[in-house]
């Protein structure tokens, strides 16, 4: 489904992604965790679009995507929920996941300006895939509240219904238990077991090791910008590479 | 909603009502308010809904009103002139904002303004423009078998055109378009990431609110016979900007609202300071010193603008009926 193949990236001489090579299989969860400053939001960016790679090659669905704007990968199937709340401020909970649809929709401004029949339709079927993705993640009744007043936990809700509203292939999770409190983060947990139950491919970046070793089929450590382990979590956590690099850090 | 009910008819009988009940030199001002609101409701599009900046809004209103007047001085039927005066002035801000909207923030608004000055000091220079003296002898709006013969045609034009802008910025701003909009203003990253390609949407809302400018430009060349670099200095660009802030940016009535408030504030103090028995100096202290008193406590003491002020009042004194 996804590949990543020899990426490196670097900002001002320093490597923060070097030459990582990385396979998403279809149906997956894949973990990708690794201390602080081991690379993984840039490797995030990277697959996402928001930055680009100096060497390598990803390719998403058999095609190569490295050369192409965020907004082209997302309507390829790409859903993303980030670390940082990027709830739309002044739009209610239900405004902020039909923006997940824009994708998948296409009327136009003049369509919308004269209101013609298209957009109508168009309209409904957004409101009513939104609404479905709301209940699925259990904010039907915070619809019509502005989003930006929802709690951490809950807008991080909002983020996957908005992703989820897309009917993405692949859906790329980053830090999403970052902030979280015991419960919020079980719920969320939760909600990505249901989704894999679903059969959808869901690479999950994070922090939080034991958040990871529960959801993921498959995990790779980063360490220093590089991949230092890839396999199974039991065979992951006894690795030595892997205690050294969380160890030497302490953590 | 229970507000919109209400508010609607009542300010379009009160519209469709004043040219009757106005002299001509109100019915100056109620042209130019609504000139400038029209322009306004585009300022608050651009900048309350999609978050970019513009205070370069005259330079489009002036493309309007430059392409209607020079199609109409040779000789095209006014009609078609008012109908390119949109169209000429969102294409131009089409070819200015590729490489302008790649700025965010402040820089673009120093650009905007500098598009501006570029525009109005090459508008002075060239000859088909006219220079600085500009273009006169405009001819009169017509249409059909109607010719606008005063000021109260007018005042009817505008505030038409000023109701189809309202209109189709409240059915934009309702729309996939519409939050589209509303999503980059708040992160362009998130908004990419939901398939919304955020370069071509800044460029559309861009042309859109240079249309409603260009549009307005149009009439108010028909409207004053004739146009010069002199009518769209910087300082109309700037007085768009404080009207949508004043009446509260990213609500469309705000936009209306606060071109209202600041037009008759002007005149006011413009009047005020005519009086006689006023002494010489009246007429600059008035119009610089209330003027910038007044937007001084209006952005401390309703920061959100008047629209929002007034919703929030009325919705307090019914509290079961908000929405």
């Amino acid at each position: 489904m996804l590949a990543v193949q020899g990426v490196s990236r670097s900002f001002g001489g320093v490597y923060a992604v070097r030459d990582v090579t990385l396979d998403v299989a279809d149906g997956e969860v894949c973990g990708v965790i690794g201390p602080n400053g081991a690379g993984k939001s840039t490797l995030f960016n990277l697959i996402t679009g928001h930055l680009a790679a100096e060497r390598g090659e990803i390719s998403f669905l058999g095609r190569r995507v490295d050369r192409l704007a965020p907004h082209r990968r997302a309507r390829l199937g790409m859903s993303i929920v980030f670390q940082a709340a990027r709830v739309f401020r002044g739009m209610t909970v239900r405004e902020n996941v039909m923006v997940g649809l824009h994708g998948r929709t296409s009327a136009g401004f003049v369509a919308a300006a004269l209101r013609l029949p298209r957009h109508r339709r168009d309209e409904r079927e957004i409101a009513a895939r939104a609404d479905a993705a709301l209940d699925r993640v259990g904010l039907s009744e915070w619809a019509d509240r502005p989003a930006d007043q929802l709690p951490i936990g809950q807008q991080r809700a909002l983020q996957l219904a908005r992703a989820l509203c897309a009917r993405p292939r692949l859906l790329l999770l980053d830090e999403p238990a970052s902030g979280l409190r015991g419960q919020e983060r079980e719920r969320l947990a939760e909600l990505v077991e249901e989704l894999r139950a679903g059969g959808l491919t869901i690479l999950l970046v994070e922090h939080d090791v034991a958040f990871v070793t529960r959801l993921a089929d498959r995990i790779v450590v980063l360490d220093l910008g590089r991949v230092i382990a890839d396999g199974p979590p039991a065979e992951v956590r006894n690795d030595p590479l892997v205690l050294a690099a969380y160890l030497g850090q302490s953590a | 909603m229970m507000l919109g009910r209400v508010a609607v008819p009542l300010a379009a009988a009160v519209t469709l009502a004043l040219p009757a009940v106005l002299d001509d030199s109100a019915l100056a001002v109620y042209v130019l308010l609504g000139l400038a609101a029209m322009v306004t409701v585009g300022v608050s599009l651009l900048m309350g809904y999609a978050g970019q900046v513009s205070l370069g809004q005259g330079a489009f209103y002036g493309v309007g009103a430059y392409t209607a007047a020079l199609l109409a001085l040779n000789g095209l039927p006014p009609l078609l002139g008012l109908l390119a005066a949109p169209v000429a002035a969102a294409a131009f801000a089409l070819v200015v904002g590729l490489p302008l909207l790649r700025l965010r923030g402040h820089h673009l608004a120093f650009a905007t303004l500098a598009m501006q000055l570029i525009l109005l000091s090459l508008a002075g220079q060239l000859d088909f423009t006219g220079g600085d003296i500009g273009l006169q002898a405009i001819p009169p709006f017509s249409a059909w078998s109607f010719e606008a013969g005063g000021v109260t045609a007018y005042a009817y034009l505008t505030w038409a055109g000023l109701a189809l802008v309202m209109l189709v910025t409240r059915n934009v701003i309702a729309s996939r378009p519409g939050r589209a909009l509303r999503a980059l203003a708040t992160s362009e990253t998130a908004a990419a990431s939901s398939g919304i390609p955020v370069g071509r949407y800044k460029l559309a809302v861009l042309a859109l609110s240079a249309a409603f400018a260009g549009l307005a430009g149009g009439i108010y060349c028909f409207y004053t016979g004739y146009v010069a670099p002199g009518s769209f200095p910087v300082l109309i660009s700037i007085q768009y900007i404080v009207m949508a802030v004043v009446g509260g940016l990213g609500t469309i009535w705000g936009a209306v609202v606060g071109a209202a408030a600041i037009t008759l504030l002007v005149q006011g103090l413009d009047r005020l300071a005519n009086l006689p028995g006023m002494p010489s100096y009246a007429p600059g202290v008035l119009s610089y010193a209330v003027y910038a008193l007044v937007l001084i406590a209006v952005v401390l003491f309703l920061p959100n603008g008047l629209v929002p002020a007034i919703r929030r009042l009325l919705s307090r004194e019914r509290p079961a009926k908000t929405r």
